[in-house]
């Protein structure tokens, strides 16, 4: 990479989080006056290579070279320094501030030791005209939509003058108009010989003009190369396929004809005209992009979020849950994605937090019997191999562990729905293989399960069918023969596969 | 500096329901008791009210950084026994206020390192404070005593408009303060954290001097008191924790940082100066006062959630 137009360079990034790999030895080169693309699924590890970039996450091993300077990490303010601007999702502005306050923010001229608010007027106004911003400057923006916000951001990001600009998804939010605005801006950067990198699962975006790819997928790159001639189809192939190289368990259906869940017309805040039907013994995955609804339909389900339907059929029920005590009465329950948070109680015995659910029932004899207690939390255990001294807080637990806690202690309840979320996110390789055992088992019983993951070769090799979810709706529904990972991630994104969609 | 003002004005949304309210208590005030309306009674009126005035804004300052101060009765405490207790010093009137004044400032700043380097709750860190000061101004003066000279009494609670001026100063300091990046970054540093700091605002700096501006305050109005009554009393403080809580809340200063201004917290305390003037002429007990201090802040609290369920039935 002797190209001496290169402005910002890292060279062989490793970094990893608690143990796990994120980013294994990724270079990436961004040159003056060329539009960069970053693609991969969600956790392929672009947001954290975003962050080493530009000072946020100091890396693990490899270097950056900037400015003909090669360091072992960047800190916020020497990033801001050579002229590396970031165009977050909508993290960065504060909500009771102007417009022209958030877009100087941090970078206001002074005079006298004050805000010179003369000229952070004339430039504000000159930026705004640019990014199409016509809401008057001195607007808290809190007053202003989800998309319109995602425009102070990139202006917020142009008034510092920068050499470099990583823009993170900032057409998720914007309007078709906004985005023609953008394009138009990116283009006009480009000429004047910024860098930069964009990251977006926009694949027709990127095709239209982007002029160069990096792919990673679990962290590594599979693609550093120029966009021209390359085609959608070409572009998921990068982002996934992977050797499952054991992990997985062989696929086995015990889906039965008996239907636990019938839904028309599913509706809640995120997720609108849902028709589904869930049948005993089958493992329904639910996928798509993060955000798009899947979490706010399992909630939805779950009695944990306002929820309306046409049809709503689970045993006796009619009608969604009002609350999630019902929705634990007719047999369903949930396993949340933030275990530490919502799934467990860190601080106490794995004895007790298998307990939990089960203690509500057996109360009515007022007193606990241990003798009882001990042989349930003794099964439980040996059910999903949670192996040593279950007096020791859970917190002692590896995240894998804590999983099949948060999982086992449904079991005595014996749902006949399991709403998991996202039930592998962080948990080692091994763990997760007894995990899938464990979601085939409890299948062959007779449990419908819906495993929400964003892992997607979790959904082609354990799911009996795949809801794809794209802007709160279901954009394809596809039998496990159909659900290869192309076509998943080709539905999420929104790439016609040939699949019904 | 165009801008500048039309970002203020904008910042008067949402304050009309209390300014209207205040108004009506005004009036009603002035006509109950029409002695407010000359000179020496607006005069004495306003005397009033200015260390409510000073600690309202010393604790809107630090709910602007998303943080509470539970120290601010016994700063009010120190304030007065540090100015009864050095005025009568080799440097006189000059060296106790210094005294007191760069005493508030410090202590402020100290907490502020601690709150900002150290990332503890604010909450904890001045409820601990409050009586690591509250003890040393009883270490100080046990019981009331030391004195304030006369002529620095007279000056400052006599008949003369001071307190009407320093109250000017004040508004005209906060307007050239928030027209700094230290000013910007108070605001900023409350409102998002994180953004502000990946912006390249010097947060902990603005959250440090917005301490060091509160503990100030807090002390000045500790000297204004002791001015009052001629000489330092270490408890006189202590209604003004919940007092300066109330009024900021009142004048639409949120709990949760960067929300909030100075015509807000003056509003409110002049409002709750007011509610204490007339329950005093009701004939209420004294303590009433904690009462309705204290629903007033749950009321504060719970109002937008009220509305939206007014909304939702609507």
């Amino acid at each position: 990479m002797a190209d001496d137009r290169v402005l910002l360079s890292a060279a062989g990034i490793s970094k990893s989080f608690f143990g796990n790999p994120v980013l294994r030895d990724v270079s990436i080169a961004l040159a003056a006056g060329r539009i960069h693309a970053l693609l991969g699924e969600n956790g392929a590890g672009k947001s954290t290579l975003i962050n080493i970039l530009s000072g946020a996450l100091p890396p693990n091993g490899g270097t950056i070279t900037i400015a003909g300077q090669t360091l072992p990490a960047l800190r916020p303010a020497t990033a801001r320094g050579f002229g590396i601007a970031v165009v977050q999702q909508e993290l960065s502005l504060m909500p009771h501030l102007s417009i022209a306050e958030n877009i100087a923010l941090g970078a206001a001229p002074k005079r006298f030791g004050l805000i010179d608010y003369g000229a952070v007027k004339e430039r504000v106004t000159a930026i705004a005209r640019e990014t199409g911003i016509t809401e008057p400057l001195d607007l808290p923006v809190n007053k202003l939509a989800l998309g319109r916000r995602q425009m102070v951001e990139i202006a917020k990001a142009l008034f510092r003058n920068p050499k470099v600009l990583i823009l993170d998804e900032p057409t998720s939010s914007l309007s078709a108009h906004d985005v023609a605005i953008l394009v138009g801006l990116i283009r006009k950067l480009k000429g004047q010989g910024l860098a930069i990198l964009y990251i977006s699962h926009r694949l027709n975006e990127i095709l239209d003009f982007c002029d160069h790819v990096t792919v990673l997928k679990d962290g590594a790159l599979t693609a550093d190369r120029p966009l021209a001639g390359m085609d959608a189809q070409g572009l998921v192939r990068l982002m996934v396929g992977r050797d499952p190289n054991d992990l997985f368990p062989p696929f086995r259906s015990s889906a039965r004809d008996e239907l636990v869940l019938a839904l028309q017309n599913f509706r809640t805040a995120a997720v609108s005209g849902i028709d589904l039907k869930l049948r005993r013994g089958e493992i329904l995955g639910l996928g798509g992009l993060v955000g798009q609804g899947q979490e706010d339909f399992l909630l939805g389900l779950y009695g944990a979020a306002e929820a309306a339907a046409d049809r709503f059929e689970a045993g006796d029920a009619k009608a969604p849950f009002r609350d999630v005590m019902a929705a634990n009465r007719a047999g369903l329950a949930y396993v949340p994605a933030d275990r530490k948070k919502e799934g467990l109680l860190l601080p106490h015995s794995i004895d007790l937090n298998l307990l939990l659910p089960s203690l509500a029932r057996s109360s009515a004899r007022m007193f606990r019997k241990r003798d009882a207690e001990r042989a349930l939390t003794e099964s439980l255990a040996a059910q999903l191999s949670i192996r040593g001294d279950r007096k020791r807080p859970v917190q002692a637990l590896s995240g894998g562990n804590q999983q099949k806690v948060a999982l086992a202690k449904w079991l005595p309840l014996s749902p006949s729905i399991l709403l998991l979320n996202d039930p592998t996110r962080g948990v080692d390789v091994a763990t997760k293989r007894e995990i899938y055992l464990a979601l085939q088992a409890m299948a062959a019983e007779g449990k419908a399960v819906l495993l929400l993951s964003s892992d997607t070769p979790e959904l082609v090799h354990l799911c009996d069918r795949v809801a794809v979810f794209h802007k709160g709706r279901i954009a394809a529904l596809l039998d496990h023969a159909a659900a290869s990972e192309e076509a998943i991630v080709g539905a999420a994104l929104g790439v016609n596969h040939g699949v019904a969609a | 500096m165009s801008l500048y003002w039309a970002i203020q004005w904008r910042r008067n949304e949402g304050l009309g329901a209390l300014f209207l309210v205040l108004a009506g208590f005004l009036i009603l005030y002035a006509i109950l008791f029409p002695g407010i309306l000359s000179i020496g009674g607006a005069g004495r009126f306003v005397q009033n009210w200015f260390p409510m005035a000073l600690v309202a804004v010393a604790q809107a300052v630090i709910m602007l950084t998303g943080g509470i101060d539970l120290s601010i009765g016994a700063m009010v405490g120190l304030g007065s026994v540090v100015a009864a207790t050095s005025m009568g010093g080799a440097f006189g009137i000059a060296g106790g206020t210094a005294a007191t004044l760069g005493m508030g400032a410090a202590v402020g700043a100290a907490v502020g390192v601690i709150v900002s380097i150290g990332r503890y709750p604010a909450i904890i860190v001045t409820l601990a404070t409050s009586f690591i000061i509250g003890g040393a101004a009883l270490l100080i003066l046990p019981r009331p005593g030391g004195a304030i000279p006369p002529e620095l009494s007279e000056f400052l609670a006599g008949d003369h408009p001071t307190a009407v001026l320093m109250l000017i100063l004040l508004i005209l300091g906060w307007k050239l303060y928030q027209a700094t990046p230290l000013g910007m970054g108070l605001v900023a540093g409350g409102d998002n954290p994180i953004g502000a700091y990946r912006s390249g605002v010097a947060t902990r700096t603005a959250r440090i001097f917005a301490y060091a501006l509160s503990g100030l305050l807090t002390a000045c109005a500790g000297l204004y008191v002791a001015a009052q009554t001629g000489s330092g009393d270490p408890v006189i403080g202590q209604p003004f924790t919940l007092a300066a809580i109330a009024a900021a809340v009142l004048g639409g200063v949120s709990f949760l940082g960067g929300q909030g201004t100075l015509r807000g917290a003056l509003a409110g305390s002049l409002l709750m100066s007011v509610l204490i003037n007339v329950m005093f002429f009701m004939n209420l007990p004294p303590v009433a006062q904690y009462v309705v201090q204290g629903l007033i802040i749950v009321i504060t609290v719970a109002l937008p959630q009220l509305k939206r369920m007014l909304r939702r039935i609507a």
